[in-house]
This record gives structure tokens, C-alpha cells and sequence, in this order.
């Protein structure tokens, strides 16, 4: 089968990248103004940007309130540009609304929601850019919003994709490789404490496999966490020498 | 008492045993751990523990707690009850605007039943309440009114919008009018009134 090559000979992958290797991080906390928490995130050339608003009275069906905790309202959607064909519908599809739900599964296991009961914490992630890891791009775009927004969690929650070619794993998936038929896994993880908020994964893969896959989205996982605390570390030196 | 060092949510801090837990942290497993990304504080209270806490530069979106003086706007009324949009909790203004309930019988503390809705409270007044409940399913916040120190404190009248001067506690007149309304006036501290 002609075509390109998911791993070289000498371990080089389509992008150049070797097997365990992430792509560049780049993010800035703080965007917007009139939101309570936002961040941009990129991650290679995927692009996300999450706002966080709350915690607030809940809004629309009452009946949904927790009379001990917040809800936390997810919405994914991705821009009609984000992707190679222009997208027809960009909320509201199914994979739309399943990536929401993983997502307020994901930060259900992170924030501290005993803290405001009878509340709302709304959380909007919208792709800019889609090239492959488009969920873990969106958790860890939305843990530097809510971060930002000051919302009490346990830890960060990293993410990332990873996927399983020629018995070796490859962590965070370009899109070439996501379609290029790579049984791909996606994780959140705490990485202080190493417990792990979701898994996903919907291709075949070999039992043997899982554990040494699992292993290396951990490892993945928790080299996107260092970037992450180095993102939040300096925004915070950046916010207090402004303040004095 | 001067704030030390930067922490990022899930940094450990110390151990149960060295301090108190204050806001921003959590417990887990006999270790403390900072939940939020700010300051480390650590206070000392007499013979006590140190209280640990992490504090952010902007304050934190505050939530109406049970006991909390609010001060709120009154937007409708009806026989039975009055809504109002709580604006402050405390000193501390709110970003978004609550809703809150104060019922007809927690208007004032005596004679409860005889209470008319509209000589207590009329829509647009600024009233200082406290949080009896977070309500349930059904209902917003539940409020009340029924403390000397509490009730309306800004009021315009009816016919020349003009700001009303409280004469009692149950009357407040137009200064440029001269007619009097009636309200459940908040009995103000002394020292809040300016000279």
C-alpha cells in the first residue's frame, strides 16, 4: 500500500517528530476581559480558545440544580474554518455534543464543586484550528481558563492523544496520523496525584497493548502539565508586578 | 504575615498537623494542597495553628451564603411576596446578578400577618436583607427584612423621583414634595451617616 509512512525506519514520524515526542505548546491565559476565566491554547497547529464563566445562579431549567454542588456546563463546538472543508455544522452534531459530555465528565473529576452549591459553572472551548488531538487540546485549553477564572480545583487536568503504530506508541496525534488509521487513545490526567479523569478510545486495539499505551499518555500527559505550569507561573508573575 | 510564594492547584503545602486549613486549599489524605493559582498566606492566630490560605489578586466570584447581610434592588411586588436582584453581598459587588425572595411574613418581626407588601416595599427601592436559605428547587435565594438594621435604605417617591429622608420606621418623605410614603425602613448605624 503506497503512501506515507506513520513511523520511519529510523523512528522519524510524518512531522519529523520521534515516537514520544509532544508538539509545541504555546498558550496565553487572561484573553478576555469580560469573561471570568479564558485561555488560548495551541498545540502544533491545532488551535483552541476556552472561556469560563461563573460560578453563577443557574440559568434556564432550575430542576437541574445540585442542592450540594455546582453544575458544570460544557459546550465544544469548532469554527466553519477549522477544518480542511469548511464545516457545515459547527454545533449541535453529534460528535459536538459527545465531546461536551466528556468534557464536563472530565472537569466534574477536577473542580471542587461542593464549594458553590445551587450554581452553574459555565465552560466554552471552541477549535480555532483542527489538526488532530482536538479533546486534549480542549481540556487543556479549559484548565488554563479555569485556572484563570480562580475556580478551586484539585490539580491541573492534562490531556493528550496517543496512538498505537508497529508496536511502538506515538503521543499526541496530528491529524494525518489520527486518519491515517492509528487505533488512537485519549486520556486526562492529574498529574500530581497520577489518577486519571477520562479515557477514550473508540478503534481495536490488542489487550497487550493497553498497558504500555496507557503508560505512555501518562508520560505524555504529564510533560503537557510541566508547559502548563510554566504558562500559569509566569502569568502570575506577569499580574503581580503589574499589581505592585 | 506577608504573602511568600507562588503555588499552581494541586501544589503540596504542608500537612494537616502543621496548619489550619483556610480558603483556596484542600485535604487529602493527612496533606494540604493548594486548589487555586495565587499566593501562599500563612496567618497566625494566637496559641493556635497558623492558617494556611491561598489568595488570588482579583477576588473570586462570591456566592450569597446563609447569614450573609446582601443588599438588593427590588423588582416586582405582589401581595404575598417581593423579588429583588441581589447586587452585594456584604461590601463585595456581585458580577452577576442573583435573584432572591423576600415572603410577605419575613418582612418585619411583629405582626407578622398584618404586613401590606406595598406600604413595605415599592420596585426600584435598595434594600439591605439577610440570607435565611439558598432556596430550593423551586424558589431563588430566601431573604429578610425582619431586623431593625434591616430594610429599605434608598428610595425615590412616586411623584418627584427626588431621594426620600427616612422620618421612622415605617415612613419616609419626599423632600421636595413633602408627602410621605410608607416603607420598612432600615434603622442605619450611626457611623455609616455622614455628617
Amino acid at each position: 500500500m503506497a503512501g506515507l509512512e506513520l513511523l520511519s525506519d529510523q523512528g522519524y514520524r510524518l512531522d519529523g517528530r520521534k515516537a514520544t515526542e509532544l508538539r509545541k505548546v504555546q498558550a496565553r491565559m487572561g484573553v478576555f476581559a469580560q469573561a471570568d476565566g479564558s485561555a488560548y491554547l495551541e498545540q502544533g497547529n491545532t488551535k483552541a480558545l476556552a472561556v469560563v464563566y461563573g460560578p453563577h445562579e443557574i440559568r434556564g431549567a432550575r430542576s437541574r440544580a445540585l442542592h450540594d454542588r455546582a453544575i458544570i456546563n460544557c459546550q465544544y463546538s469548532m469554527a466553519t474554518f477549522s477544518t480542511a472543508e469548511r464545516k457545515r455544522r459547527p454545533h449541535g452534531d453529534r460528535k459536538s455534543t459527545e465531546m461536551s459530555l466528556h468534557l464536563k465528565q472530565t472537569f466534574e473529576a477536577a473542580v471542587l464543586t461542593q464549594l458553590y452549591p445551587r450554581s452553574q459553572i459555565d465552560i466554552y472551548v471552541k477549535i480555532l484550528q483542527s489538526d488532530g488531538g482536538n479533546y486534549s487540546v480542549c481540556v487543556n485549553a479549559a484548565t488554563l481558563a479555569v485556572i484563570d477564572a480562580g475556580i478551586p480545583m484539585r490539580d491541573y487536568v492534562c490531556a493528550c492523544t496517543v496512538g498505537f503504530v508497529d508496536e511502538t506508541s506515538l503521543a499526541d496525534l496530528c491529524y494525518a496520523e489520527e486518519s491515517g488509521g492509528v487505533s488512537s487513545l485519549a486520556l486526562a490526567l492529574l498529574p500530581r496525584g497520577g489518577q486519571i479523569a477520562l479515557v477514550q478510545m473508540d478503534a481495536r486495539l490488542h489487550q497487550d497493548h493497553l498497558d504500555t499505551l496507557i503508560e505512555a499518555a501518562m508520560t505524555a500527559c504529564k510533560g503537557v502539565s510541566k508547559v502548563l505550569d510554566q504558562v500559569v507561573r509566569q502569568h502570575l508573575q506577569e499580574g503581580s508586578t503589574l499589581r505592585e | 504575615m506577608s504573602p511568600t510564594r507562588l503555588c499552581v492547584p494541586g501544589d503540596k503545602l504542608c500537612s494537616v498537623e502543621d496548619c489550619i486549613l483556610g480558603t483556596g486549599v484542600y485535604l487529602r489524605h493527612g496533606y494540604i494542597y493548594s486548589s487555586l493559582a495565587g499566593y501562599v498566606l500563612k496567618k497566625n492566630e494566637g496559641e493556635q495553628l497558623p492558617v494556611i490560605s491561598v489568595v488570588r489578586e482579583t477576588e473570586v466570584q462570591l456566592l450569597p451564603d446563609v447569614g450573609a447581610i446582601v443588599t438588593c434592588k427590588v423588582t416586582s411586588i405582589n401581595s404575598r411576596f417581593a423579588k429583588v436582584h441581589i447586587l452585594y453581598v456584604g461590601s463585595t459587588p456581585l458580577k452577576d446578578l442573583f435573584r432572591g425572595t423576600i415572603r410577605k411574613e419575613d418582612v418585619r418581626a411583629t405582626e407578622k400577618d398584618k404586613v401590606e407588601m406595598h406600604r413595605s416595599f415599592r420596585p426600584g427601592d435598595i434594600v439591605l436583607a439577610k440570607v435565611i436559605s439558598l432556596g430550593d428547587v423551586q424558589s431563588n435565594y430566601l431573604l429578610t427584612t425582619a431586623e431593625n438594621e434591616l430594610g429599605v435604605v434608598v428610595a425615590h417617591s412616586d411623584a418627584a423621583r427626588a431621594q426620600m429622608v427616612p422620618i421612622s420606621w415605617c415612613e419616609m418623605q419626599c423632600p421636595q414634595t413633602h408627602t410621605k410614603e410608607f416603607r420598612k425602613v432600615a434603622r442605619v448605624q450611626p457611623e455609616y451617616l455622614e455628617a
